[in-house]
């Protein structure tokens, strides 16, 4: 803290500016710091919930991770739902954000309408996704069915096991992802589109560049600190996947959903073994952060050229 | 204005931390006199708790003693007991599942029971079923003791038995007994009524797939463990042999449906499926599906041996409890297993010899037909990693009635999996 250095005014300034943060930083370190600190503390020790003694153990919660082929399994479930909701998901977030910015008329009401499913809690969203999902009773396969009589396509309708497949259910968890979070991202895009001047558009059209030619040279580079944003953003959010297979599926069929974060959850809370929770949780927290430094070097790097 | 800005967060930061310093610390020990009322937790969340409420106030009513019961859904009921039992603020009586009992008790959290019994005269152990008695024990201790036993049993439908003719010399809907007459009857019940192709109405339904499948392997002279818990014997012959039996009956004989998707119990509830095989427990949601006439029969006989899946519970103290407040406790638990017969009413199965030969427990058709099964009822291994390992052979279980893997080779991964479980120290 420079605070003391400084003169009187100044410091007074200061402190109240050190005042204002005051509960947030109360809240943060009481809420956060401190358990992520002691999470690693944790993670060096066998530690059951129930145990007396927990003993210190050092790295051989870690060790055992790198052998738990489940944990790898859990590991490349995340990786593949990663896959298929951070790209595809900001591409929807663009395309939607790209149709607002067209100015039409009842913006607000499409904008309500696409941002609504985001204030669902993820369990709201999942309870609603299983009735859709439901391979007999489902609404998606009665209208699959429907359309399907309805082009008088060969053979009969088989219903797709949406999430009582092992193939299907990661991309069904997905596609219910990307609906339900597209509308967040897509405010922020539409707020980076807003901020680009006209006149570079203008100038643009001017100079003869077409549809695509001003999309490609003025709207992305102009939108990459939203991009770069929400990229970044996604990619911990679907690093971190749980409710979806929590609530839908359990990690199941055969461990096609089990994600990272949910296996933590499992060795934690219904097993009780912290310690191993925990190191389960600083790898993640690991990786995520590789992942995000990377990204963070690409995008901003190509920003300063 | 300038004033106000400055001294609100200082305010907040006070509260802030005083709220924190208030959290921190300890709820404080509970008054230990006997007077003080008896605190009881359990998950019977459905018309269970309503029965529960009923014989709680009964025992209030003529022993003077209170009791506050606290019905917490099964889902969370483990987080909040186990968080309880390690940091404080622990019931003074509580119900654990049988197959539970040995993962807590390995941490000595229960206070035994032996003293107890040992110096009630009138407590007679030798009432209590020895098989469901003895899942209370850990290490040669009585940890818990048991309130009910839920096995499964037969559930099947009066009307569509009636309809396919499958009748007694009196009239009456035939139940099949042995593996052939289960294989006829539900052949018989397997119907495609608009002529799809494809039935619509299904001899037989797995429902909750674990269970079903335990019954089926114990039937075979399989297990899940060996009997010193310490070697995986899923993937041996006869588990193998019982999951391709149970496979069979879908994909061979084609009278139950993929379990994909198919929501089985409902497809009971609502006539569309013949027969199934659950819990005494599931009683209730068939008494209030209107139209419907059922009746219970103990499971049949799949393979050369007697057994049936079944659950307990199990009631507990915990282990810092006062030996004061452990005598009153004492006579709660007695008083609840006394009066088990008005237990049962609410979908349950007595455990004392005495009460299961009652009149008034014969009357209960669909208990009295399940309960004939007891002396046979197979729980859940009783290794403190039980829980653990059971996600294993849930997986193995689905994969192989899905279709996904064959029964050997899931139950091989299992295997392989709960090995390495139960080799970590």
């Amino acid at each position: 803290m420079k605070v003391l250095s400084l003169p009187p005014h100044r410091r007074h300034e200061a402190l109240v500016g050190y005042l204002f943060i005051a509960p947030y930083i109360v809240l943060f370190v009481a809420f956060v710091l401190v358990p992520v600190v002691w999470g690693f503390f944790i993670s060096l020790h066998n530690w059951h919930v129930l145990g007396e003694q927990k003993p210190f153990v050092g790295l051989a919660n870690y060790r055992a991770l790198l052998k738990d082929d489940l944990f790898g399994i859990a590991l490349l479930n995340t990786g593949y739902f990663a896959l298929l909701t951070v790209i595809p998901g900001n591409v929807v977030s663009l395309l939607l954000a790209l149709g607002l910015n067209a100015r039409i008329r009842g913006e607000d009401v499409y904008k309500a309408i696409f941002y609504l499913p985001v204030i669902l809690s993820v369990a709201v969203v999942a309870i609603i996704w299983r009735w859709m999902y439901s391979t007999e009773f489902g609404l998606l396969n009665y209208y699959l069915k429907v359309v399907w009589e309805f082009l008088r396509l060969p053979g009969e309708f088989q219903p797709v096991p949406w999430l009582n497949s092992p193939q299907s259910a990661m991309p069904s968890l997905a596609l219910m992802s990307i609906w339900w979070g597209a509308g967040g991202n897509m405010l922020i895009y539409l707020a980076g589109l807003r901020a680009i001047p006209e006149e570079y558009y203008e100038a643009a059209r001017i100079d003869g560049a077409g549809g695509w030619a001003r999309f490609w040279h003025i709207t992305l580079p102009l939108l990459r600190p939203s991009l770069l944003f929400c990229l970044v953003m996604s990619l911990i959010g679907s690093s971190q996947v749980f409710g979806q297979s929590y609530i839908l599926t359990g990690g199941g069929p055969h461990y096609s959903t089990l994600t990272v974060v949910l296996y933590m959850y499992q060795t934690g809370f219904s097993l009780y073994r912290m310690g191993y929770a925990c190191a389960v949780a600083y790898i993640m927290f690991a990786i995520v952060l590789v992942f995000t430094l990377l990204q963070f070097r690409l995008l901003s790097a190509r920003q300063e050229e | 204005m300038g004033r106000l800005v400055v001294k609100s967060p200082f305010l907040l930061a006070i509260l802030v931390s005083l709220a924190l310093l208030g959290g921190c610390s300890s709820p404080g020990g509970l008054p230990d006199n006997a007077e003080a009322e008896i605190r009881f937790w359990n998950g019977f969340t459905g018309p269970d708790g309503a029965t529960m409420e009923r014989i709680v106030k009964q025992f209030e009513r003529e022993t003077g003693i209170r009791v506050k019961m606290q019905i917490i859904p099964w889902a969370t009921y483990y987080d909040k007991l186990i968080l309880s039992l390690a940091y404080g603020g622990a019931p003074d009586v509580f119900i654990c599942h049988a197959n539970r009992i040995a993962e807590f008790a390995r941490y000595g959290v229960f206070r035994p029971f032996d003293d107890l019994i040992a110096s009630d005269p009138q407590f007679d152990v030798s009432d209590f079923l020895p098989n469901i008695w003895k899942a209370g024990q850990y290490e040669g201790r009585q940890v818990g003791l048991p309130l009910d036993c839920h096995p499964q049993g037969l559930y099947y439908n009066l009307k569509l038995f009636r309809e396919a003719g499958i009748v007694d010399a009196q009239g009456n809907p035939k139940p099949p007994q042995t593996w052939q007459e289960f294989l006829e009857t539900a052949r018989r019940l397997t119907k495609d009524t608009d002529g799809d192709g494809r039935p619509d109405q299904w001899g037989f339904a797995f429902t909750w797939l674990r269970t079903n499948w335990i019954t089926f392997i114990s039937q075979h002279g399989g297990s899940i463990l060996s009997a010193d818990l310490k070697r995986a014997t899923l993937a041996e012959p006869p588990a193998v042999e019982a999951t391709q039996q149970m496979c069979d009956i879908i994909y061979r004989y084609r009278v139950a449906p993929k379990p994909e998707g198919f929501d089985s119990w409902m497809g009971f509830r609502q006539g569309r499926v013949a027969m199934a095989i659950e819990g005494i427990y599931m009683l209730s949601s068939l008494e209030e599906q209107k139209g419907l006439q059922f009746a219970g029969a103990p499971v049949p006989s799949f393979g050369p041996k007697r057994a049936v899946w079944g659950g307990s519970h199990m009631l507990c103290m915990p282990k810092d409890i006062s030996p004061q407040r452990a005598a009153v406790v004492w006579k709660f638990i007695r008083y609840l297993s006394d009066h088990s017969l008005d237990w049962a009413a609410g979908g349950q199965v007595p455990v004392r010899k005495s009460i299961l030969k009652q009149p008034r427990f014969r009357q209960m058709r669909v208990q009295y037909a399940f309960a004939q099964q007891l002396p046979y009822v197979v729980f859940e291994p009783a290794s403190h990693k039980s829980t653990e390992i059971m996600p294993f052979y849930d997986a193995a279980i689905e994969a192989a009635l899905l279709g996904i893997k064959s029964p050997q080779d899931a139950l091989n991964e299992a295997a392989r999996r709960i090995q390495q479980v139960l080799d970590r120290p």
